[in-house]
């Protein structure tokens, strides 16, 4: 019952946390020089004044910043995220088309990444300084250091234009037409470089974070005491250990979770993807500031929301941390 | 045929036919078009919208023409040939054009086509809200309809370039019920468009794909071949070169894969390369002048600039041979048309740093105890990183002159913003499409009346010479093209002495396509016309 109750009191308390970020974005991204009327006409390369004038009046641009800011505080409450004038599109449209291919991609890398890298780490931690755990330590400093891009473009002249076993980019075979099964079949193999490109980073994080607390934990009296009852290694380590073990790892995992909405541009731009990161980065780069602060809007929330459901999760893993 | 096509012969398409073959595969033995079939093709970036008809961004009309329809199209001599006009007759005044339309044309909405939807197009949507439109379709008063399918083009005065700006590209015609009574830029058909011609849009995945499916009722009958045609955006370079390398992708467009890698994929078997279909763009790299500045006020220093570039390193170096050393404000493009000469100063002689050194300092900048006359700043061109290659090269060439040139990035909203509405900067290095004539690309650099403060890629040198403004004038409204050539030479003449900015290279685009694919490339025109005739061999 407390535990909801103090729920509910983040929850509240969160609001205006949410209202100052809208009010803090909207007035950083007016510091950005040029506007969404200038990029759009400079692509027309023969723009005239006229043509010019006429965008930032649909835009809106050509009203006072106040006026500006208080039509978007306005919309806003309302949950009315606008309209992208440059993509002649809904943003909340634009933000939805995205959001599945981003979730899949990240929940995907990032899974798999937690599971295997918290294996991993346990692993390492009880061979340590065998040469499983050294293997380990080379394995995941190489994926840590590898620059993310450079590990995608391999992967793809390996996998996609040597052997010819998977497609090189995008969501889906278009040209194939796929139906049902066969359909989710080709997402999965559009799927596998990208994800593994991504997940390797976040594997190597987890894993290294999971073998010090681990270790950590060896030398604390409830795990000596267990010894001494004479319980098996396997009981210690699983039973005892992998629990407290895992808070560290949860407290980061719920910092970059925050990360599964803003996508990776990176990933995303090598292997085609349609993800949330790159229509951001394009976003900016234009100066498409309703898309722009959409996007920053529906993270902030996501964050907030993410960051409270770590919280329910840690309090249940460890009662004795109390609200 | 291996998807180049036979050109009538002409001086222009020799010059260009012969320039295709020497990197293009031989042609295999011929091959009866077949029915059917996806094609795949890269184009990049992805457009933010499909209204052609309101915005003129690059990279939407090789996905917009192949549903939009224009009055005409070119041939590889750039004459004028029918599409929706089936016919054209210029007065001899040069104040009215009647087209005479095809029949029997439906849009994709069941419409029928009539000279109401042509005059719709041009004075509602084309007129008011094409970037384009204020410069090509100035004289335009009036179109008259007097029935169905007559559509009479009243000017105010002669526009020997009006005909030159009519394909489905540049001026597109959209149904007049779809648009009648709306906001044209918030039309809901500003991004499903629909027009008549054949391919009608049926999806676009943001991020993903376009995807086009053959018009059953495409009025040319037997046409289009293809049953499906997917636009594929694919952002990082080298990802789309592998995408074309495996076959997932058959065409691709406007060298949007790295210079570097063509090389090798003309050496790939399953791949052939064209350097045709670029006949309207005339695309040149240039640097712009800052005259408001006291350094470059100076016609001496801007020459000594101009001298101090080897062109032939650029297009060597940073465009891997893809094009050819500019001479002047228009391109070579224009030869066949008359318009291009190369009887001015020539800055490419052996002796030009001699020359350079010499005119700084007879304009009274000596160099310094390092060397150094005097700094400038040059903005890098915010669209690839071959223009921070291009800019590298610059600070290198200039620094022989005693010139110290500091390289400045920023991103595209900045860069514009620095140059052509702040007027912050010394010099800039932008790249230019001249169009099918020079009045819809070349004039708006040049004349003093195109100085307008936040307008991108217009006059924002300060140049104004009263010569050239009166040479330019005159040669838009002459319709002789002796007259016309002449004005043209003598404005070309006169710029490159005045030195406004530095012509570097025209720049030659390259399209990459897989041998499965047939004739792709029909015109001069290239990717900016419909793939009615494309077949894929399966």
């Amino acid at each position: 019952m407390r535990r909801w109750r103090y729920f509910g009191y983040r929850l509240v308390f969160a609001l205006p946390v949410v209202f100052g970020i809208l009010v803090l974005n909207f007035f950083l991204i007016q510091l950005a020089p040029g506007d969404a009327a200038s990029v759009l006409a400079g692509e027309s390369g023969a723009a005239s004044p006229e043509y010019t004038a006429l965008l930032r009046e649909k835009f809106g641009l050509d009203r006072p910043l106040l006026e500006q800011f208080l039509a978007y505080i306005a919309n806003a409450l309302q949950f009315n995220l606008g309209y992208s004038f440059r993509n002649d599109s809904p943003v909340f449209e634009l933000i939805l088309a995205r959001l599945g291919p981003t979730l899949l991609l990240m929940l995907t890398a990032f899974g798999a990444a937690l599971g295997l890298g918290t294996a991993l780490g346990v692993l390492a931690a009880v061979a340590r300084n065998s040469w499983r755990d050294a293997l380990i330590s080379v394995i995941t400093l190489v994926c840590y250091a590898t620059p993310v891009f450079w590990l995608g473009l391999m992967l793809i002249v390996v996998f996609s234009v040597n052997l010819n076993w998977l497609p090189t980019s995008g969501f889906e075979n278009i040209a194939e037409g796929y139906e049902g099964w066969e359909r989710w079949v080709d997402i999965g193999r559009h799927l596998v470089m990208p994800g593994t490109a991504l997940g390797l980073f976040y594997l190597a994080l987890y894993t290294r974070v999971m073998r010090a607390s681990m270790l950590e934990q060896t030398g604390m009296d409830y795990v000596v005491t267990a010894r001494a009852k004479g319980q098996t290694e396997g009981r210690i380590v699983f039973g005892h250990m992998l629990r407290n073990a895992f808070l560290p790892v949860l407290t980061m995992a719920g910092v970059q979770a925050g990360n599964l909405i803003g996508g990776s541009v990176v990933v995303e731009t090598v292997f085609g993807w349609p993800g949330l990161g790159t229509l951001a980065f394009n976003a900016l780069q234009s100066r498409d500031l309703n898309l722009l602060l959409g996007i920053f809007f529906m993270s902030a929330c996501l964050v907030v929301l993410i960051n409270l459901a770590v919280e329910l999760l840690t309090i249940t893993l460890d009662p004795r941390i109390q609200a | 045929m291996s998807g180049i096509p036979t050109p009538r012969l002409s001086r222009r398409a020799l010059l260009l036919a012969s320039a295709a073959t020497a990197i293009a595969a031989p042609a295999a033995e011929a091959q009866t078009p077949r029915p059917g079939g996806t094609m795949v093709m890269i184009v990049n970036p992805e457009p933010a919208t499909l209204a052609s008809y309101a915005v003129s961004a690059g990279n939407i009309p090789p996905i917009t023409t192949q549903v939009y329809e224009g009055l005409l199209t070119y041939d590889w001599d750039l004459k004028p040939q029918p599409l929706l006009a089936k016919s054209f007759e210029v007065s001899a005044d040069g104040k009215t054009i009647t087209f005479k339309l095809q029949e029997g044309v439906t849009f994709h909405n069941g419409a029928a086509f009539t000279s109401a939807d042509v005059a719709y197009s041009f004075m509602e949507i084309a007129k008011k809200v094409n970037p384009n439109g204020p410069v090509i379709l100035r004289e335009l008063e009036a179109v008259e309809t007097p029935d169905a399918m007559t559509a009479i083009f009243k000017l105010a005065n002669p526009a020997p370039y009006l005909m030159m700006s009519l394909s489905s590209n540049n001026i597109p015609i959209i149904c007049k019920s779809v648009f009648e009574g709306t906001a044209p830029m918030q039309n809901p058909t500003a991004n499903r468009p629909i027009g008549t011609g054949p391919f009608k849009f049926a999806a676009w995945e943001r991020g993903q794909f376009v995807r086009l499916d053959k018009w059953e009722k495409y009025w040319k009958p037997g046409l289009p071949l293809l049953n499906r045609i997917i636009a594929r955006f694919i952002p990082d370079a080298a990802t789309r070169t592998a995408a074309l390398e495996t076959g997932e992708a058959h065409y691709a467009g406007y060298s949007a894969v790295n210079a570097a890698d063509i090389k090798r994929m003309q050496a790939n078997p399953i791949l052939g390369s064209t350097t045709l279909g670029y006949g309207t763009t005339a695309a040149t790299s240039v640097l712009e002048f800052n005259m408001r500045r006291p350094h470059l006020a100076k016609k001496e220093v801007r020459q000594a600039i101009c001298y101090a570039i080897d062109r032939q390193f650029i297009v060597d170096n940073i465009l891997y041979g893809f094009g050819k050393p500019a001479v002047g404000p228009l391109s070579s493009v224009f030869t066949t048309s008359g318009w291009f000469t190369d009887d001015v100063r020539h800055f490419d002689v052996p002796n030009r740093l001699e020359i350079a050194n010499k005119l700084m300092d007879d304009a009274g900048y000596p160099r310094g105890a390092n060397g150094v006359r005097f700094g400038l700043h040059l903005e890098v061109n915010s669209f690839g990183e071959q223009w921070l290659r291009q800019a590298e090269y610059l600070k290198q060439a200039l620094g022989q002159i005693g010139v110290e040139l500091t390289l400045r990035s920023e991103d595209t909203a900045t860069w514009l913003r620095r140059c052509y509405t702040d007027y912050d900067f010394d010099i800039n290095e932008p790249f230019y499409s001249a169009g099918a004539d020079p009045v819809i690309g070349v004039h708006r650099h040049y004349v003093s009346s195109a100085i307008r403060q936040g307008t991108t890629f217009v006059n924002n040198k300060d140049y104004r010479s009263p010569v050239v403004d009166k040479l330019m004038d005159d040669a838009t409204r002459e319709l002789d093209p002796t007259k016309r050539a002449d004005l043209y030479h003598a404005a070309q003449k006169q710029m490159v002495e005045d030195s406004p900015g530095a012509w570097l290279a025209e720049v030659q685009y390259v399209t990459i396509f897989n041998k499965k694919l047939h004739d792709h490339t029909m015109g001069p025109l290239g990717t900016y016309e419909a793939f009615s005739r494309a077949w894929l061999e399966r």
